[in-house]
């Protein structure tokens, strides 16, 4: 039946059915169904302003403890404050102390068996609710956290914290009982109000966990679950009346992507932060937003598991397999540029980035040789084997993550190119993390995401394999561990760079993982919009959203 | 009939608890718990995830984990969530209305078009070749790429509706909350009404040859009487069977649907349970889904029991 014989047909049936008078009574009642729901809505008139900032966000969190949340998320960061964050370059810089304790300037003092730090907080700062910040909160989220009776996410830090003095309501001497570099980002969580939650099972603290009192420019106004959480600027903030800018932001819970990116594009949401990078083409189209990049202080790499595939443990394979990559034509290609390539596990932006090391650009011919070096010859199908065995081995990674999908399939094709066979299998982000850490696997792309302090002992330490850690190369080098180690338990910042930079040399000659590119983070921000900067940690990009403001009223 | 319906009842007992055994089984089985989101973390050192399993009970035996749920869970203790640490039953109540909203308008949309598209596709040949063809389209259509598409033409592009979502933040009016509504519902309904409409057909087709519907026509019954009087009503008893059991797979899709168009329903829950492997929500969801299938089941069962006397003379 052609298509004008079907249209024949409905249009005889229906109009058998349904009179002329009718049909036209049907059609104008329908286009008013349509007009009245549109109008309804209220779609039109919605853009960004001072007056209200709609932010598409990929999941609704738990809770609005910062202590419990899985990162330091976004919304958090709008209402609670630390007593450090950092900034757009990574820098940690005081927000609710007045300096950075350093050897320096007297706020860290070395003892015979730990160290003592000397938080001096800023004055005048007020909880929303009215009653001053003071030392005796920090002194009670210490002791809160370490009591272990409630679950705070991590307690990183603070189990090597033996008290904390408060000589003063805004002094808070914190003791530890061994040498502690990271100490600066100790508090970018914050505090907890010690008048709030003193003697109460913080578990169950529903009213604070999901309406968290802050020093931020923003409290809780509504939280709808499964929609969204209305946040509102708060009259008294401690920088001044005229901040923060926009008076209401609203985090609306969008977890399919492209239903996000799509309103995104319809202007039903204005801003997206940490945009998937298979979703940045589509949106440069759109001209209400401006991407805004930064670079990430993560990397996306290539674990080689050596204890799972022995092969591994051969460094002339890890250096061929390294050989085999065209870094910069998975860059150029399927990242569109966004990213860039870079050679360790300490990123650019770190004052502990050693940029002078090994490097191993695209050359299949010097892979191939090393291969022939370690004794894999090619066979019959063209994979490499030795003693019987072939070079062959699986990689698994996340499924559904496009981009990562991709470069697997492209690294696979660069891999048989010198005869080693590489199996991909897609595994759904939840499994694959608990698969790492049982050490079930032979070779994972994925990436690592960082805090602004540069301590990586924790990924290539030999005693810090899963469970102790997250070595999952399964690296053993008794001279990187020892420097690492060494690293940790250094203050001085520039004797701790020289330690990391000589352990970043090592790990390059190593070549313990194949590292492919620096994670950038884009975020998708309303055209209009001034004072958005990006930040490259997991502190996230609202760390300055006091200073964010539109034109206009 | 009461009898009927109690022994149906008992025999549904054991079937409940050899789907909670099969689902506790399973939702283990999957790689990945409720800690699997915190090893990305570096700050979340393994002393920490030791700690957390511990007293999230986790470090406890299967077995043992599955009788202390199913001891609470029959005494209505359905725990705490994993993920959030509040009741469990809390959460799924202030999921349940905006899936019932759902659910209810799609249902209803799929029998209103069904019921006549059903019935015009079995009385007029040429309808029935245009409607087959449409609705082995409709039945064939993944639910997630439907409602992209229609996000795309007529929230995008045409800008009629919004994209998702279930009201708009600060207003709180019935169209607007109808608008929010039409998108989801249709792309829910869709799949259903080319189904419905197929089996109404069939139905009434099966009926219209019996001698029955022939006799009525010798009285001198119009066409119309002869369809909706005589041959639908004989037609209605499978056709509203299937509709109750397809309920469930309403429900099936609502996942799908409620996660494309951010609809806050007990879809959405399931699916961000699935990924945080949230074990206690998760298990409460598909108990209580099991329950109604179960349910509806019997209710179907009733319903055929008590309107066909062949049931009962079976029976």
């Amino acid at each position: 039946m052609t298509g004008r014989a079907v249209s024949r047909t409905v249009s005889r049936t229906v109009s058998r059915t349904v009179s002329r008078t009718g049909r036209r009574r049907l059609r104008r009642m329908a286009a008013g169904l349509v007009l009245a729901l549109t109008a309804c809505s209220g779609r039109a008139g919605q853009g960004p302003s001072n007056d209200l900032l709609i932010v598409g966000y990929d999941r609704e969190p738990d809770t609005l403890n910062r202590f419990a949340s899985h990162i330091l998320e976004d919304i958090e960061t709008c209402v609670v404050e630390g007593l450090v964050t950092t900034d757009e370059k990574m820098n940690v810089v005081p927000l609710l102390a007045t300096e950075l304790p350093t050897l320096a300037n007297g706020g860290v003092k070395l003892t015979a068996t730990g160290m003592d730090v000397t938080w001096k907080l800023r004055p005048g700062v007020r909880w929303h609710d009215g009653v001053p910040h003071t030392s005796a909160d920090v002194k009670f989220t210490v002791d809160a956290i370490n009591k272990g009776d409630w679950k705070p996410e991590s307690t990183d830090g603070f189990d090597r914290i033996s008290g904390v003095d408060t000589p003063d309501s805004l002094t808070a001497v914190v003791h530890y009982k061994e040498v502690y570099a990271p100490y600066l980002l100790q508090f970018v969580r914050g505090t907890l109000p010690r008048h709030v939650l003193r003697g109460r099972d913080i578990d169950k603290a529903n009213d604070y966990n999901r309406s968290p009192l802050g020093t931020g420019p923003y409290r809780v106004a509504e939280w709808k679950t499964g929609e969204y959480i209305a946040l509102e600027a708060v009259p008294n903030y401690w920088r001044g009346p005229q901040y923060p800018k926009i008076r209401r932001i609203l985090f609306r819970f969008l977890t399919n992507t492209t239903t996000r990116i799509n309103q995104l594009a319809a202007g039903e949401v204005h801003l997206v932060p940490f945009v998937p990078w298979d979703k940045v083409r589509e949106l440069r189209a759109v001209r209400a937003v401006r991407l805004n990049t930064v670079l990430g202080n993560g990397y996306e790499h290539v674990t080689l598991n050596q204890r799972q595939f022995p092969p591994f443990r051969d460094v002339r394979v890890r250096r061929a397999l390294a050989y085999a990559i065209d870094r910069d034509l998975l860059v150029r290609t399927i990242l569109d540029s966004l990213v860039t390539v870079v050679n360790g596990p300490i990123q650019p932006l770190s004052w502990a980035y050693e940029p002078s090391v090994a490097t191993y650009p695209f050359d299949p011919a010097r892979a191939a040789a090393l291969l022939d070096e370690a004794g894999w010859k090619p066979g019959p199908d063209g994979v490499r084997t030795k003693d019987g065995a072939r070079l062959a081995f699986t990689l698994i990674t996340q499924a559904g993550f496009v981009i990562r999908e991709n470069v697997a399939q492209a690294i696979q094709k660069q891999f048989k190119d010198i005869g080693v066979a590489m199996d991909v299998k897609l595994i759904d982000g939840t499994a694959i993390s608990s698969i790492w850490f049982s050490g079930n696997f032979d070779a994972m792309l994925h990436w690592w995401q960082q805090p602004a302090d540069p301590e990586i002992t924790l990924f290539f330490a030999s005693d810090r394999t899963p469970p102790a850690g997250r070595n999952i190369n399964y690296l053993d080098d008794r001279d990187l561990t020892a420097l690492l180690y060494q690293s940790d338990r250094t203050v001085d910042e520039a004797q701790r760079a020289a330690l990391l930079k000589r352990a970043q040399r090592r790990i390059a000659e190593l070549v313990p993982e194949l590292v492919l590119y620096n994670t950038a983070k884009v975020d998708a921000v309303p055209a209009t919009m001034k004072g958005f900067t990006g930040n490259p940690t997991n502190t996230g990009p609202f760390w300055n959203v006091w200073q964010w403001e539109f034109d206009g009223p | 009939m009461i009898r009927f319906a109690l022994r149906r009842a008992a025999q549904a007992i054991p079937l409940l608890l050899i789907i909670s055994v099969v689902v506790f089984g399973l939702i283990h089985l999957v790689p990945g718990g409720p800690l699997a989101l915190y090893l990305d973390n570096p700050n979340v050192r393994p002393a920490d995830i030791e700690r957390l399993r511990r007293s999230l009970g986790l470090d406890r035996p299967l077995v043992e984990q599955y009788v202390r749920w199913l001891w609470a869970f029959v005494r209505g203790d359905w725990g705490y969530s994993y993920a959030d640490g509040r009741a469990v039953a809390a959460r799924l109540a202030e999921r349940l209305p905006a899936t019932l909203e759902l659910i209810g308008t799609s249902s209803l949309l799929a029998f209103v078009v069904a019921l006549p598209v059903g019935i015009l596709a079995a009385t007029r040949r040429a309808f029935d070749r245009v409607s087959t063809a449409v609705a082995i389209g409709a039945i064939s259509l993944p639910v997630f790429w439907l409602g992209l598409l229609l996000q795309l033409a007529f929230a995008n592009a045409l800008g009629w509706f919004p994209s998702s979502g279930r009201a708009s933040y600060g207003v709180d009016t019935i169209g607007d909350r109808l608008a929010h509504l039409v998108l989801p519902a249709i792309v829910l309904a869709v799949v259903h009404a080319a189904a419905w409409s197929r089996y109404l057909r069939g139905s009434m087709r099966e009926v219209m040859a019996l001698p029955f519907v022939r006799a009525a026509r010798a009285r001198g019954a119009g066409p119309w009487r002869v369809v909706v009087r005589h041959a639908l009503r004989n037609a209605a008893v499978p056709f509203v069977t299937v509709v109750l059991l397809d309920a469930s797979i309403m429900a099936s899709g609502a996942v799908v649907t409620e996660s494309v168009f951010a609809w806050p329903g007990l879809g959405s829950l399931f699916t961000e349970a699935l990924a945080k492997r949230d074990y206690t929500v998760l298990m409460a969801f598909l108990m209580c889904a099991s329950l109604v299938v179960v349910a509806l089941n019997l209710l179907a069962d009733i319903a055929v029991h008590a309107i066909d006397p062949r049931a009962r003379t079976a029976a």
